[in-house]
């Protein structure tokens, strides 16, 4: 595509104002973050007045046309221009999906170009963390948005956001809550053993029954696990005790 | 031949057919009887222009920019009778409240005084024709390659139009965009973007102010906050354009600001009064259930504001709820070029009641 021609025909009919930006060069990051991952939208759009400026940084060659070796330059560029930070340590942002308008949209100050970019992180743990971003590219003539989304995960809860006045950057505190799969999988596992062993005692009982000393057996399994518990809170105390030394000859004994 | 008697005939029987069929409220089937007399107004080639399937790119393709920069879809106004252009404006009016069409008006007008003034210039043409009545060149003049005006507002429908099953009005232009998902007794309003340029103009010697409630509104509660709510609710940081504006479909931002919560009640009232100038351009019907709604979910409904605290001066201001999200920014530091947006992050394009 020839730029400089079909923009210059824009440009002359072009009305002095409408629903799209003069000079100014929008840029609006949205931030999603994710227990394994970071999610980069940016939405770039030249205002009218700038767009010719932006176009030269992005068709280098000035052949008019914006090739592909050309737009991947221009997003390596604003992608270097991006600082992320997740707990004070930087963050490497790997280029996604890409939109580039045409060049006659860009030049009516319409058109956007969409830059995805993400970064795997090691998953966040539970508990307290802070993510950075800061947007380097052509301050000169550029307004920001920036703006996290809803985490997807419940797990993640954001907390205080702080930003500078220009929206260049902003700081986010975030939470992840424990997985409450760990806990209930502790849960479920820690019911097993103690309905296991009730399983054994009442099986006991039960075979106790059928040969007739049910009440003898029964109290003799409830004073096994009284004692044993007994045991577990003098050793825990560290309290020697005359008792200790019966208690575990009956247990040893199997009393 | 003269088919008005038929027309009568039509819609004096219709909507009882409409209302009869299981789901239809009085509302859908008024909107049902309008889209079928505007679609009786076609022929077949106006038609084929017109319709599109319920669940195509069209339902997400809409725009507030100028023909010439995106591709409008749907039957442009410049290029239809003026019969036709009555059935159309009945059938947005059907769908909408008398306040909400009112308004749509208003912003048409504007864009039309816009145009007339030269794209914004100072000098320009003050006054313009209302919609539905013959309106200028739409900016379509040699060498023009941005068109706007009353010319260039479009209408599509998207699906049949029924009382049961679900279809869609999409009706815009410069600074518009109506979408109006219905499904059954259900309608849906968002996303859609009203806007203003010139916020401000006088036609037929009257002074209007198409988004003038919403700018003098958020003015009144941003000042009735105390001290204390003031510091929680403005945001020490510029906000220049809208976040959630066209394309964002589907995303949700950390809401920001002050909640609802530590509003007191007359704030809350005022707070929902603001909501009520997007959520009452739909019909009333509609419109007091979507209210409804917002009001449940008010305990988890933030307040953002960024700007001056002076009417007159440029602010942005952003409601946020469960169920809704409404962005007021002016454009550019100009007062007199106000974008707006409207969404329910749960109901955007009636996805709560439309099956997938």
């Amino acid at each position: 595509m020839r730029v400089p021609a079909v923009l210059g025909i824009l440009l002359a009919t072009l009305p002095s104002a409408g629903a799209h930006r003069l000079d100014e060069y929008l840029q609006a990051t949205r931030l999603a973050i994710h227990l394994d991952r970071l999610d980069l939208e940016l939405d770039l759009t030249p205002g009218v007045a700038v767009a010719p400026k932006v176009i030269s940084w992005i068709d280098t060659n000035g052949d008019g046309e914006i090739s592909g070796a050309e737009r991947d330059a221009y997003v390596r560029q604003v992608l270097s221009s991006v600082t992320l930070l997740l707990d004070g340590s930087p963050v490497r942002m790997v280029q996604g999906k890409t939109h580039f308008p045409l060049p006659a949209e860009m030049g009516l100050g319409v058109g956007t170009i969409q830059l995805r970019a993400s970064a795997k992180v090691p998953a966040a743990g539970a508990g307290f963390h802070r993510l950075s971003f800061l947007n380097w590219h052509r301050p000169g003539l550029s307004v920001y948005l920036v703006n996290a989304l809803v985490p997807v995960e419940p797990r993640i809860q954001i907390g205080e956001q702080r930003r500078d006045r220009a929206q260049r950057g902003i700081t986010l505190d975030f939470t992840v809550a424990g997985d409450a799969r760990w806990v209930w999988g502790f849960a479920l596992l820690v019911g097993l053993l103690i309905g296991g062993r009730w399983f054994v005692l009442l099986r006991g009982a039960w075979k106790a029954r059928a040969s007739g000393s049910t009440l003898g057996l029964v109290q003799r399994s409830f004073q096994t696990i009284r004692m044993r518990g007994s045991v577990y809170l003098l050793n825990r105390r560290g309290v020697p005790s005359t008792n200790s030394a019966r208690h575990k000859h009956n247990i040893h004994h199997g009393a | 031949m003269n088919l008005r008697p038929v027309f009568m005939l039509f819609a004096l029987v219709f909507p009882s057919v409409v209302a009869a069929q299981p789901g239809a409220g009085p509302q859908t089937a008024r909107v049902v009887v309008a889209a079928n007399a505007f679609l009786s107004t076609l022929n077949a080639a106006e038609r084929a222009k017109c319709t599109f399937d319920f669940s195509g790119s069209q339902r997400t393709g809409w725009s507030n920019l100028p023909t010439g920069i995106v591709q409008r879809n749907g039957l442009r106004f410049g290029d239809i009778t003026a019969r036709q252009k009555d059935a159309a404006l009945a059938l947005v009016a059907a769908a909408l409240s008398r306040e909400g069409f009112v308004k749509v008006t208003n912003i048409m007008n504007g864009d039309e005084v816009l145009k007339n003034a030269g794209g914004g210039r100072t000098g320009g043409r003050q006054g313009a024709p209302g919609p539905g009545r013959p309106g200028g060149g739409g900016g379509r003049g040699a060498g023009r390659s941005l068109q706007f005006g009353l010319d260039e507002y479009y209408l599509a429908l998207l699906g049949t139009p029924s009382a049961t099953t679900p279809w869609m009005i999409q009706f815009g232009g410069h600074h518009l965009a109506i979408n109006v998902t219905i499904v059954g007794a259900n309608s849906v309003m968002t996303p859609s973007l009203p806007a203003a340029q010139p916020a401000k103009y006088t036609l037929n010697g009257q002074t209007i102010r198409p988004l003038g409630q919403e700018n003098d509104k958020g003015f009144t509660l941003i000042n009735a906050l105390n001290a204390e709510q003031r510091k929680r609710a403005i945001l020490n940081y510029d906000v220049k354009d809208l976040v959630l504006g066209p394309g964002a479909d589907g995303k949700t931002i950390q809401p920001e600001g002050i909640p609802a919560s530590q509003l007191d009640a007359r704030q809350q009232a005022m707070l929902l009064d603001i909501v009520h100038e997007w959520v009452g351009i739909l019909n009333d019907e509609a419109a007091a259930a979507k209210m409804a709604e917002i009001k449940a979910g008010m305990a988890q409904t933030w307040f953002a504001w960024s700007g001056s605290v002076k009417n007159g001066e440029v602010a942005y201001y952003r409601v946020q709820g469960p169920a809704v999200v409404i962005e007021y920014a002016p454009q550019q530091g100009d007062v007199d070029h106000i974008h707006t947006i409207y969404r329910d992050p749960t109901n955007d394009y009636g996805a709560k009641l439309v099956k997938p």
